[in-house]
């Protein structure tokens, strides 16, 4: 399937990024069909900082503005609500207050210097943005990067997916008032995080990726403590999920909460576990060649529930990808110490990663070995809009099933 | 047959006992004031989310905070710290500066600065009983150990 990733325009030029089959590629807009192909061109194109705007009128309407100061919602972020009590009649999301402008702050610097940056734009999807980028300035530079390193950013990749989906369906329990529940995802997601830490030495995961490399790869001791480790996670997450389906007051709070259709997630430009909620096989786990395949987890219902459920799934999936690849990975001989060497300083390039909530697409120009420019496209800003969307007509109680369930972050989508 | 929620996992012990410390020595404003419970309000103002992450961390049952007194409230009226996550951008400068209007006497103000120099963030202004000022992103452990430190605990060691 086709999907578009984001709108470029420098200097009057236009150009798509799409995804077709799993990879990204550019194509310059030369007719108004092209635009038409794809409902999110607009939005893509716009990339404002207040989604949906708009009002409502009506006996006793009024705006109920939720941020950015609150405790519900942690980061600096704001919802502008219009209700009249209960139901909510239109939902918009201002990002801007956590806008620190990323991209115009990598022009002019290293590629390395940036690739610091790209990690800052949202440190718990900070892998997935430094792979993004790493590819396109690979591409941009036709640097032919190992196949160890693009096996390890594989491996990285579905342990950022693992703690990110562990913290979403914790929030959801939590806010299903699930204490026992949210208490033993609790202690898992901070189980993921040091296993994390033990293989890259950052709980995050930063600083480990590089242009063309890897900075260090983990011992064989620690190899093995994370083996063990992931183990235990899909074992005990498995217990624990199989419980909370069976539970009608948690499942009552998820189901048919923000639902959504494939039509209307496809014409929002969702990707990722909002996207296959909705019964739709994207194609970013066929972003790069796998030594052994991730199978695509896809629901039908496109509500909260069928979300939860996607990811839910997607933990355990990543768990045994992780264990079955780290115990091959000592047969991945290259050299850490020297990233591939680029053979120009000059192009454009784009490239994108599979985020645990979509796909991260970056567009980067060289001039001179320099970033001349830098174009982010998260998950989270199309996320968001959908989120938004998905409130419209539901109650304040189902707030935050709804919007917690899109795994969505306003530092992600403010840049 | 499930077990009944209640006593599912009932016998893991996951809180860990250790020591927690920060490298950060605090002089403590107000004494022995604080020694019994610390009410937190925290507001994000500028981070790039993984402090928010590492709250959620310091949140899980490892710590278990709630047996040293320390709790997360809603509202910067019922905080004893107000706890600020990165540095703020200019549009959060206004709502930092009323949050910290709303705290009631005493306080503590503690930041934690995980922005890149490189980034156009705002400094911080000046602000009263700012005792502590963080830079990148402290763990749970160091996190705990500095709020600790700043209540001058004594069951940490039993």
């Amino acid at each position: 399937m086709r999907l578009l990733a984001g709108v470029i325009e420098i200097d009057g030029k236009e150009k798509l990024l799409i995804i077709e089959d799993g990879v990204a590629r550019l194509e310059p807009v030369e007719s108004q069909a092209q635009r038409e192909e794809f409902g999110c061109y607009q939005l893509l194109k716009k990339r404002e900082l207040h989604l949906r705007r708009g009002s409502v009128s009506g006996p006793g309407v009024f705006r109920f503005r939720y941020g950015p100061v609150t405790a519900g919602v942690r980061e600096a972020g704001c919802f502008n609500l219009y209700t009249f009590g209960e139901k909510i009649l239109h939902a918009g999301i201002d990002v801007s207050w956590k806008h620190r402008g990323i991209e115009e702050t990598m022009s002019n610097k290293t590629p390395q210097r940036a690739l610091a940056l790209a990690e800052a734009v949202c440190s718990n999807f900070a892998f997935s943005h430094s792979v993004a980028y790493a590819r396109a300035v690979e591409n941009a530079l036709h640097s032919n990067v190992d196949m160890g390193v693009q096996n390890w950013r594989n491996i990285l990749l579905e342990a950022e997916r693992i703690y990110n989906h562990l913290h979403v369906i914790t929030k959801l329990a939590s806010a299903a008032a699930q204490k026992v529940l949210t208490s033993h995802l609790s202690s898992l997601f901070e189980e993921a995080l040091r296993l994390n830490e033990i293989l890259t030495g950052s709980r995050y995961l930063m600083g480990i990726n590089q242009v063309g490399g890897f900075h260090h790869l983990p011992s064989l001791e620690n190899m093995q403590h994370a083996i063990n480790g992931y183990s235990l996670i899909a074992k005990r997450f498995e217990q624990l999920y199989v419980h909370s389906v069976n539970n009608a007051n948690y499942m009552d709070r998820l189901h048919a909460a923000g639902t959504i259709t494939a039509d209307q997630a496809i014409a929002m430009g969702l990707s990722g576990p909002s996207l296959r909620a909705c019964g739709v096989k994207d194609d970013l786990n066929t972003t790069i060649s796998h030594l052994i395949q991730l199978p695509v987890i896809t629901q039908n219902e496109g509500d909260a529930l069928a979300r939860m459920e996607v990811r839910a799934e997607e933990i355990m999936n990543s768990c045994e990808y992780i264990i079955d690849h780290l115990k091959i990975s000592d047969a991945w001989n290259f050299n850490t110490d020297e990233a591939t060497k680029s053979i120009r300083e000059n192009g454009e390039g784009c490239g994108i990663a599979n985020s645990p909530s979509g796909a991260v697409a970056y567009y980067v120009v060289l001039q001179d070995g320099i970033i001349a420019h830098a174009r982010i496209f998260t998950p989270s800003y199309v996320g968001m809009h959908a989120a938004a969307f998905s409130l419209d007509e539901y109650i304040f109680t189902d707030f935050p099933f709804i919007f917690d369930s899109f795994g969505v972050h306003f530092s992600d989508a403010a840049r | 047959m499930l077990k009944w929620w209640p006593l599912f996992g009932i016998r893991r012990h996951l809180t860990e006992k250790k020591a927690y410390t920060s490298p950060i020595r605090l002089q403590s404003l107000y004494g022995k004031l604080f020694q019994r419970s610390l009410f937190i309000y925290i507001l994000d103002v500028g981070s790039s989310n993984a402090l928010n992450f590492e709250i959620s961390a310091l949140e899980s049952p490892q710590y278990n905070i709630h047996r040293f007194g320390i709790y997360f409230t809603d509202s910067p009226r019922h905080a004893d710290v107000l706890l600020i996550l990165g540095r703020p951008t200019e549009l959060m400068l206004a709502p930092m500066n009323e949050t910290l209007n709303q705290m009631p006497e005493p306080y503590y103000v503690i930041t934690i600065d995980d922005s890149m120099d490189d980034l156009p963030m705002s400094p911080y202004p000046e602000m009263r009983h700012h005792v502590a000022q963080l830079k990148g992103i402290p763990s749970p452990s160091e996190l705990l150990g500095l709020l600790l430190e700043l209540i001058k605990n004594k069951r940490i060691a039993s």
